[in-house]
């Protein structure tokens, strides 16, 4: 009697342990390299604090098209760029302070829903294999963004700021000051503990995108996103517009993704113009996926875990890496390396359990064939 | 809801976003005030720079302007405020002037002219548009970043 509750134990620790490998394993990284790394607690936390503010509104935006079945949004690069452009455009204006920062979420806006309906009329285009056409599609909107910064802004496009602007006339320098903003939204309302700063405002900010997310999930548009999800099939012969569905899921996505790049270099203080897009879209999937997140299934619990994890991995890397090897560059290799192994990873493991649950399936159903001729051969 | 009444909604929401867009224009328009303590010369007359003056803005002193001296300030909005606590003459009692100003929303870069403004001088004569001068155009400059290095480094 005793021997079945053990089974059972062990069987649900095993599930537990292999749904959650990739967390576990980044807790023990974090375990190992905390105390080889030598950083102070309050050093950490104040890190860790400052990175989950700047990063956690940008790997929010991931989590509604992971409902509406579309995967992992690697399109979010495409939002990054709308916010970027919208603050270039805020900083030649000189519009400094919160005032920018709104005016800069506003001017993305448009940017970012016709980013979107382009990704999404074209991830509509290619059902099944999303993630891999929005990571190409945003290599093909960084190639046009480069030539809207780098040749028709200044000549086209009016910028009048000869801060931002090359010396030759047009195009945009490789960084913009975003000094005069820098901080603004962290540093209001921000409370003191120690030599710990929590930018209350940023948080709050955060709390509130979670709450909609909350609130989204319970609409009509959000129920019909998760039915999307489940079975496109299912769910057009329910009579929702399913292309319509997972197009605006991706507006979303791109907005948000957006306000979150823009949330994001606020806290940096200034727009690395060609670059600072190139790797947000990795790093943020590498984050959701470590807090626990699979390709079909994500949390803000995830979000937040992630981060947390994911960010102390690379606050403390380096600086364990260069105490173990001497070199601080193996820890910098290490992080990159993380980031793309737990991806991978991630991808494999939502694979195998996909191949696992249909084998099972298939078992089930060819048990149940048998069954029911065993019944016909008796009757 | 009827198909009439969701557009007027629509719409509804697209002005109020220009709206809060407009304002944001308005309030959020950043200058930087160059408060200068320079002679100045003025419909043939001349303007002598201070011997001493502070410059306060808020509760926070700018700086202890001497002859030929400038500090700078920046300022969203279009109004600024300063206090200038001017010393005539070496052990002179200090007078104290507060200065209210409203800046023009095209200039970037203001110069205010201390001495020109504590002769009463029309606002043209003490506030000019500050124009940097030109850079050299330089070939590192027109290059973007290699993004080879980009993938390493901090996020």
């Amino acid at each position: 009697m005793s021997k079945r509750p053990q089974q059972s134990a062990g069987k649900s620790i095993l599930t537990f342990l292999r749904n959650n490998t990739v967390p576990l394993m980044f807790i023990l990284i974090c375990a190992v390299c905390i105390p080889i790394s030598g950083f102070s607690p309050e050093y950490l936390l104040n890190e860790i604090i400052t990175r989950l503010g700047r990063n956690a509104f940008l790997i929010l935006s991931l989590l509604i098209p992971i409902m509406a079945g579309m995967g992992l949004n690697f399109g979010m690069t495409l939002g990054a760029m709308a916010g970027e452009l919208a603050l270039i455009f805020v900083s030649d204006w000189q519009i400094w302070g919160i005032p920018g920062v709104i005016l800069a979420m506003i001017v993305s806006i448009p940017i970012s829903v016709v980013l979107g309906l382009i990704c999404g009329k074209i991830l509509n285009m290619a059902k099944g294999r999303e993630m891999i056409t929005s990571y190409i599609i945003s290599f093909f909107i960084n190639g046009v963004y480069q030539l809207i910064v780098l040749y028709l802004m200044g000549s086209l496009i009016p910028i009048a700021h000869g801060s931002i602007k090359l010396p030759r006339g047009y195009g945009i320098r490789n960084t913009v000051s975003l000094l005069n903003m820098r901080q603004c939204i962290d540093n209001l309302l921000a409370i003191r503990i120690g030599t710990v700063k929590i930018p209350a405002l940023t948080i709050l900010i955060i709390i509130f995108m979670c709450l909609l997310i909350v609130w989204f999930r319970r609409t009509k548009l959000g129920q019909d996103m998760r039915a999307v999800g489940q079975d496109m099939q299912v769910a057009r012969d329910a009579g929702i517009k399913v292309e319509r569905t997972r197009i605006i899921s991706i507006v979303i996505s791109t907005v948000l993704a957006g306000f979150g790049m823009i949330l994001y270099l606020q806290n940096i203080g200034n727009l690395s113009t060609y670059s600072a897009h190139s790797q947000v879209g990795m790093f943020c999937i590498a984050a959701l996926l470590v807090g626990g997140a699979s390709v079909d299934r994500a949390s803000i619990g995830n979000v937040f875990l992630g981060v947390i994890l994911f960010h102390t991995m690379f606050i403390v890397a380096p600086q364990a890496g260069a105490k173990i090897t001497g070199d601080s560059m193996i820890g910098e290799y290490f992080r990159v390396f993380v980031s793309y192994g737990v991806i991978t990873m991630a991808l494999i493991m939502y694979e195998m359990k996909k191949r696992r649950q249909k084998g099972t399936t298939g078992e089930l159903l060819a048990l149940a064939q048998k069954e029911e001729e065993k019944h016909e051969q008796q009757a | 809801m009827s198909n009439r009444r969701k557009w007027i909604f629509r719409g509804c929401a697209i002005l109020a976003v220009l709206a809060i867009a407009a304002l944001m224009f308005v309030i959020g328009r950043g200058h930087t005030v160059y408060i200068d303590n320079k002679t100045l010369e003025y419909n043939g007359e001349t303007y002598n720079a201070l011997n001493k003056v502070e410059v306060w803005v808020g509760d926070q002193r700018l700086s202890k302007l001497a002859k030929r001296e400038r500090t700078s300030s920046t300022v969203i909005g279009q109004s600024f405020e300063m206090k200038l606590i001017n010393t005539v003459n070496k052990g002179d009692e200090p007078t104290e002037v507060v200065v209210k100003l409203s800046l023009p929303y095209s200039w970037d870069g203001i110069v205010v002219n201390v001495p020109g403004y504590l002769a009463g001088l029309p606002q043209e004569a003490w506030m000019t548009e500050f124009v940097s001068a030109p850079e050299p155009v330089t070939e590192e400059d027109e290059l973007p970043v290699d993004e080879e290095n980009s993938l390493i480094g901090d996020f």
